[in-house]
């Protein structure tokens, strides 16, 4: 959780004022490793605390701290005491700038990054595995709990559902059902059931526009008052997948009626 | 900032839990205004240190209200962080030795500018403008009221979300709605249907709200959320219910709610929206 990430800041040990100073114009004057290292371990803490700050994002965390260490590094060696500015308030946006940077050049601005991918079908899976044991679908907290996540990564990964159509979400499992079930196969004859009468013309004509197997999952959802969790199962498909479809579909059923009407 | 209304506000308690809300919003901000990635992250990571002030700090471990707000205008996006609580230490300087004080410095590292004022009475003000080079400027809150603001103080948990314009919900609400179910300790089942009903009451506020912007008060208990989506118009709640009807489907949100009230108190209306699961 977001705060206990601030909680670690009030532990840092700054050493005493005077150390410090000492140390600093030991390293100003002689430049000699044993100093810097007794540097670097003074300033490790502040320089993990703030890799952790970006522990959320997609890099796994010791690749953070390694950025973050180079940019204490550059601080150390650019820090001219003399200034008059403490020395964490140099080394913060030195530190900053080298894990921006990194970013930058990961080129993490122009993809999904695929780490919050692999969560996304970590939490799918997590999902499954605990709706069996437990009769029903888990909670968030259950899942973090499960997968080792804060929770906000697993609210990202639900959220981020919709956005991976290309990743596929609907992709075979391993060892599970293969994608071959349609919505002919798993519904057989039944889809009679679905076919609409007496209804709203511009609704009626928005409907037959959403694939056979979307238009049950909406029945099954709205007129059978069925749980996402009952329509996955029914279906053979996850609960992340019907979420999905079902998002997708009312959008659809929706834009259909909205441009339907403004006709 | 301090003149203008903003687009989005947030009021809501200074727990760990809702720094996730007000990060769920940047988020659903940064998609709606197209955001590069990593600027958003600069935007997240900056707002989260303020708002953890506000948990950690502002008033000495009890709960108080922490009040979001955000601003866009053209190319750049502003976000003013409040509290009322026991303001800040007259030399700001002295936070570094206070809390490792490592969030002021990362507040200026990330921020175009920023500025750390004392409140009206108490508290502080932390205003933080951020370069955005795809924002335009969009129609803002009609005022910059406190009509919320007390219901935070009440000291309930009660989330109140203001956006305007509606559009901007569309990438918003979905997101908050998401985090406050799980905050409920929803099943995912559940979770994803209050996201589905948020889509659905950004779609047909337009028609049933008058004026621009949306406004709903959430309040969060174990496996259950309250929406009270005010000031509507007269008639205006049953309308918004009935708009969402999909013919055979039938209203999506009565159907995927558990009860709803619509409550009229003269000239307006306010809809509530019960949800809860029943797993």
């Amino acid at each position: 959780m977001s705060a206990a990430i601030a909680t670690h800041d009030l532990h840092i040990d700054h050493g005493t004022t005077q150390d410090l100073d000492h140390l600093f114009a030991l390293w100003q004057d002689q430049r000699d490793p044993g100093t810097r290292e007794a540097l670097v371990k003074r300033f490790m803490p502040l320089t993990r605390s703030l890799a952790r700050r970006y522990d959320r994002s997609s890099e796994p965390f010791d690749d953070l701290l390694q950025v973050a260490s180079v940019g204490l590094l550059k601080a150390l060696d650019r820090f001219d005491p003399k200034r008059g500015h403490s020395f964490p308030s140099f080394a913060v946006p030195t530190i900053l700038g080298e894990m921006r940077r990194y970013f930058r050049d990961c080129g993490w601005s122009v993809h999904v990054p695929r780490g919050d991918q692999e969560r996304a079908l970590k939490v799918r899976d997590a999902q499954e595995t605990l709706t069996n044991e437990h009769g029903h679908a888990p909670t968030v907290s259950q899942l973090s709990q499960y997968l080792e996540l804060e929770t906000e990564q697993v609210i990202d990964a639900l959220q981020a559902t919709q956005a991976y159509e290309s990743l596929s979400l609907d992709a075979p499992r391993p060892g599970g059902e293969d994608d071959t079930i349609t919505f002919g196969d798993g519904m057989g004859s039944e889809d009679e059931r679905y076919e609409l009468v007496e209804l709203d013309a511009t609704i009626v004509a928005a409907i037959r526009h959403i694939p056979a197997r979307e238009r049950a999952m909406l029945h099954m959802r709205f007129v059978e008052d069925l749980t996402q969790t009952e329509i996955a199962a029914r279906l053979k498909i996850s609960q992340m997948q019907v979420s999905r479809l079902l998002r997708r579909s009312l959008d659809q059923l929706r834009a259909l009626t909205r441009d339907a009407s403004e006709v | 900032m301090a003149d203008s209304p903003p687009n989005v506000r947030l009021n809501l308690a200074n727990t760990p839990e809702n720094v996730v809300v007000v990060r769920e919003m940047l988020s659903g901000v940064g998609e709606a205004i197209e955001l590069d990635h990593s600027d958003l992250n600069d935007v997240r990571t900056a707002v989260t240190e303020a708002c953890n002030n506000v948990v950690l700090h502002a008033y000495e471990g009890d709960l108080g209200p922490l009040e979001v707000a955000l601003y866009l205008a053209d190319r750049s996006l502003g976000v003013l962080v409040r509290d009322h609580g026991v303001g800040l230490p007259a030399e700001p300087e002295s936070l570094e030795t206070d809390t490792g004080g490592i969030g002021l410095h990362v507040i200026q590292t990330l921020t175009q500018t920023v500025e750390f004022a004392a409140g009206k009475e108490r508290g502080t003000d932390v205003r933080m403008w951020f370069d955005a080079p795809q924002s335009g400027a969009f129609a803002p809150l009609r005022e910059d009221g406190d009509r919320a603001h007390t219901l935070a103080l009440l000291g309930t948990p009660t989330t109140t979300i203001c956006i305007a314009p509606i559009s901007l919900a569309r990438t918003i609400l979905p997101r908050l709605m998401i985090t406050l179910a799980a905050h409920a300790h929803f099943s995912t089942d559940r979770i994803s249907d209050a996201q589905l009903l948020a889509d659905a009451l950004v779609e047909h506020a337009q028609a049933a709200i008058s004026g621009e912007e949306l406004s709903i008060d959430v309040t969060v208990e174990p496996r259950d959320l309250e929406l009270h989506i005010s000031p509507l118009s007269v008639g205006r709640a049953q309308q918004l219910i009935e708009q969402s009807e999909l013919g055979e489907l039938g209203g999506v949100i009565g159907q995927l709610t558990d009860r709803h009230e619509v409550l009229s108190t003269g000239a307006h209306e306010t809809l509530t929206l019960g949800l809860s699961d029943q797993r």
